[in-house]
């Protein structure tokens, strides 16, 4: 009853949806692929906003959540020649594997010391790509175009190569996490985890394990990411050490601080922003992450709450 | 090249390369400590230190004066930092590594528009070989070894035997203390994130005519000055040279019999484990 | 009546300094229990080590005869052991309702199903009986930091009444309040207890004579006497320690 507009909060996040299945008939082809990358990276930047918005942890480590999902996909469809919904469904469980570990690790370390620690992990793991080259083929990469089926469903053929394919697929995708999102956020882990970034101690006394709680938002998040990862994989065939880099991680955090933490939509917004900023920029100079480094520092000096955030303090304080 | 002779080679590089660590990590490790901020922008004042190096190596003064030059310029790059964004932020942990982030791309961008990305190699301002039964030694990274530990020394002197030093020690052990008795830490923290990049870039510049300058160099030496940090406990100099060495010389011994790579793995995983299994986490006094 | 607490040989020792030292301390259902006795006595120590907040370094917490020693906080606020701050602790950045119903949904989450999802309405009205019963019944929309200090307090017990509790520790629960506010606190404790045992660490004699129904008096991590609140106020050392006589 108090909660605000249940009816209002889906609504909006199905017109966004369906605004994005709409645009594709409008925009010319090359803004369609954009908008498609602009989805599935939405994607991880929803899961890393799931641990920093709502569990109120920030990890500099996610990389290694979003690559565990590429490689998974990537190398069992490269070697074993694995079709695309089972390597997507590896590339997430890997992901989430991942995760797990990953917290079952790290979550013991205080706050500062959980960003540190995170990318030092993922850090290793990025080197370990590098190292394992005869597999990974380093920062080279791979290529898995010829060895990847086309999707079949209801006697057509889906070719991963077909815009129209590579956009719906990246929908769907998105779609389903963002609802994922707005959903989790409003369940009763959702209030626990908000409860954990607000006041752990209190939120203990209220009866809650806060470290389970943190456990299963990084979980969720990584899972989040690697489905992602996998995703990306997919749509444009591409598997590389720098997805794993420590710039992967800065990626996510960036995308969700400009969009707005602990919004839903904001993920989207701050990556499509994002995305189209760099893709200009890269068109004009070398020196473009000054972009990414500029954005960042004006964000946490003068609007830490970023767009969404804003948008929400001034004028719609019922936006989830 | 025999078996001894490998092992002296890596026993040699790794002490070599301890020094250096060691001043780098020093800079860091005084950041974490006075002012408990992660300083992830700590890599680039080392890399801003190699390429002003580079430059003065272009001047008809030659790469000498670069030794007085990277430092100094560099800090006041840092305390200019200091006073316009971390004061600002008032140092909250998360917002100030954000904030440093941010500072990294914004330097090494610049250094990439201005400079380019070339490895640009500077000619060792003296040059003489020290032979070995095995192989001929560059006597210039002996001198490098050398700077770096007087470098190190007159630090320690700095922090035990001066006025700085003490303000320092004391705004490290209890800032509202230190406050109370007159001790400016405003003035303290930016003279110290001075301090601590100068380190960096004095590190730097004495690394250019080993290693090359390149605009990408800041990463690794982050990350190494991370561990050897959290190795060593912050704010601790004797810990923080101890740990030095000991990554120094287990990455040379490492790299020489198995991969660079390899040892970077090893070291990372290791020490990352090091810090969660601390109690107290980084600053010893969070937690809960 | 029947025995809700016991702790046998209860001991805290910080840095070497013995905080609480062997306590045997005993609360039987439906007490309204206020433990007294001057700063540094050990109090607070006591009650954070029956809440969970803190373990202790030896000795155990019996509750309802079942020993919760090696329990974590979160598990004896299942049990019905829950604890209010000394210094408000709620969520200042939430509504009063969100602070009020992460209290009220941890009864309401028994399986896997409820962690997921609850009806909005069964939490609402859990919800809004605690706010009421605290008589904060129009607050709920409001944020918890916008709130005087004195309704913050009340939205404290508001939190703690919403995990049902069956043992409900206060710590200094009138201090800051206005004369009106502790007047109307002490009725709002005094009718909860009909439903729940109360144990109470106060400093004002006045709230402790009026309230209580026995009175623990601690001294430098000892019990020093316990009784009825007049027993207590005549016991000479009782004077002499505390009431500085």
């Amino acid at each position: 009853m108090r909660r605000p507009g249940a009816r209002a909060v889906w609504a909006l996040h199905l017109a966004v949806i369906l605004l994005l299945l709409g645009l594709q008939v409008v925009v010319p082809p090359f803004h369609q692929i954009m908008l498609a990358r602009i989805m599935v990276l939405a994607v991880y930047a929803i899961g890393y906003n799931v641990l920093l918005g709502y569990a109120g942890l920030m990890s500099l480590g996610h990389a290694m959540l979003f690559a565990s999902g590429m490689y998974a996909t990537g190398l069992t469809i490269l070697y074993f020649g694995v079709g695309a919904g089972a390597a997507f469904g590896l590339g997430v469980l890997a992901s989430a594997v991942m995760a797990t570990a990953l917290g079952l690790v790290t979550l013991r370390a205080s706050r500062v010391s959980f960003l540190i620690v995170t990318m030092m992990f993922s850090q290793a793991f990025y080197l370990a790509t590098l190292y394992f080259n005869e597999i990974t083929m380093g920062d080279q990469g791979f290529i898995i175009s010829g060895q990847l089926a086309p999707l079949r469903a209801g006697g057509r053929e889906f070719a991963f190569s077909d815009p129209a394919v590579k956009y719906n697929l990246a929908l769907v995708v998105f779609a389903l996490c963002l609802m994922l999102s707005v959903w989790l956020t409003r369940s009763p882990i959702g209030r626990v985890l908000v409860g954990v970034r607000e006041n752990e101690e209190r939120t203990r006394l209220l009866g809650y394990n806060p470290l389970s709680y943190k456990l299963l938002a990084l979980i969720a998040s990584g899972t989040i990411a690697g489905a992602s990862g996998s995703l990306y994989t997919l749509m444009f065939s591409y598997v590389g050490s720098s997805f794993a880099s420590i710039l992967y991680s800065i990626y996510p955090l960036l995308w969700t601080l400009l969009g707005g933490t602990g919004t839903t939509l904001g993920p989207l917004l701050g990556t499509a922003l994002m995305t189209y900023v760099v893709d200009i920029a890269s068109g004009l100079t070398s020196s473009y992450l000054l972009l990414v480094g500029a954005t960042l520092l004006i964000l946490i000096m003068w609007f830490p709450a970023g767009v969404m955030g804003g948008i929400r303090t001034r004028w719609a304080r019922w936006l989830p | 090249m025999s078996f001894e002779g490998h092992l002296f080679l890596a026993l040699l590089e790794g002490t070599v390369t301890g020094f250096v660590l060691a001043l780098t990590a020093l800079g860091l490790s005084l950041v974490f400590g006075v002012m408990r901020i992660v300083n992830v922008a700590h890599g680039e004042f080392f890399m801003l230190g190699a390429v002003i190096a580079w430059y003065f190596s272009t001047l008809p003064g030659g790469f000498l004066p670069a030794l007085v030059a990277a430092p100094l310029l560099v800090g006041a790059a840092a305390f200019l930092a200091d006073r316009l964004v971390l004061r600002r932020l008032e140092y909250k942990p998360e917002s100030t590594i954000v904030a440093t982030i941010g500072l990294l791309y914004i330097i090494q961008q610049l250094v990439l528009t201005v400079y380019g990305p070339y490895a640009r190699p500077v000619a060792a301002p003296v040059y003489f070989r020290l032979d070995f039964p095995w192989f001929g030694y560059s006597g210039y990274k002996l001198v490098v070894a050398g700077v770096s530990a007087a470098l190190l020394g007159a630090t320690w002197l700095v922090m035990s035997r001066t006025t700085l030093g003490l303000y320092m020690r004391a705004t490290q052990q209890d800032r509202e203390m230190a406050q109370a008795f007159g001790v400016s830490v405003d003035r303290v923290y930016a003279l110290v994130f001075a301090l601590g990049a100068g380190l960096a870039a004095m590190a730097g510049a004495l690394v250019v005519p080993i290693q090359q300058a390149h605009y990408l160099m800041g990463l690794d030496a982050l990350l190494m000055s991370f561990i050897v940090v959290i190795l060593g406990g912050l704010g601790s100099l004797g810990g923080t040279v101890a740990a030095a060495f000991l990554i120094g010389v287990s990455d040379g011994l490492v790299s020489v019999f198995f991969s660079p790579t390899l040892a970077k793995i090893v070291a990372t995983l290791l020490v990352a484990l090091v810090l969660v299994l601390r109690t107290g986490g980084l600053f010893g006094e969070e937690g809960t | 009546m029947t025995r809700l607490l016991e702790t046998t040989g209860l001991s805290k020792t910080f840095d070497g300094l013995e905080a609480v030292r062997r306590v045997d301390f005993r609360l039987e259902t439906g007490e309204i229990r206020a433990i007294i006795g001057p700063n540094g006595a050990g109090k607070t120590t006591l009650v954070s080590m029956i809440s969970g907040r803190i373990s202790p370094t030896s000795g155990r917490v019996l509750f309802k005869g079942k020993d919760v020693t090696g329990l974590r906080a979160w598990d004896r606020v299942a049990l019905g052991i829950v604890y209010t701050f000394q210094v408000t602790s709620i969520f200042k950045n939430l509504t009063v309702f969100e602070n009020v119903a992460l209290a009220a949904q941890r009864r309401l989450m028994t399986g896997a199903l409820s962690r997921l999802t609850l009806p909005q309405r069964t939490l609402a009205e859990h919800v809004q009986a605690a706010l009421a019963q605290v008589g904060l019944p129009d607050a709920g929309d409001r944020h918890a930091g916008s709130l005087p200090y004195g309704h913050q307090k009340l939205l404290e017990v508001a939190m703690a009444l919403a995990l049902k509790p069956e043992l409900l520790i206060l710590d200094e629960p009138t201090q800051g309040l206005a004369p009106e506010e502790i007047a109307a606190l002490s009725r709002l404790i005094r009718a909860l207890s009909r439903g729940v045992t109360m144990l109470l660490i106060e400093h004002n004699m006045a709230v402790v004579l009026e309230l209580a129904t026995k009175v623990t008096v601690m001294d430098k991590g000892d019990i020093l006497a316990e009784g009825t609140p007049s027993e207590v106020e005549a016991h000479p050392d009782v004077q002499k320690v505390y009431l500085g006589l």
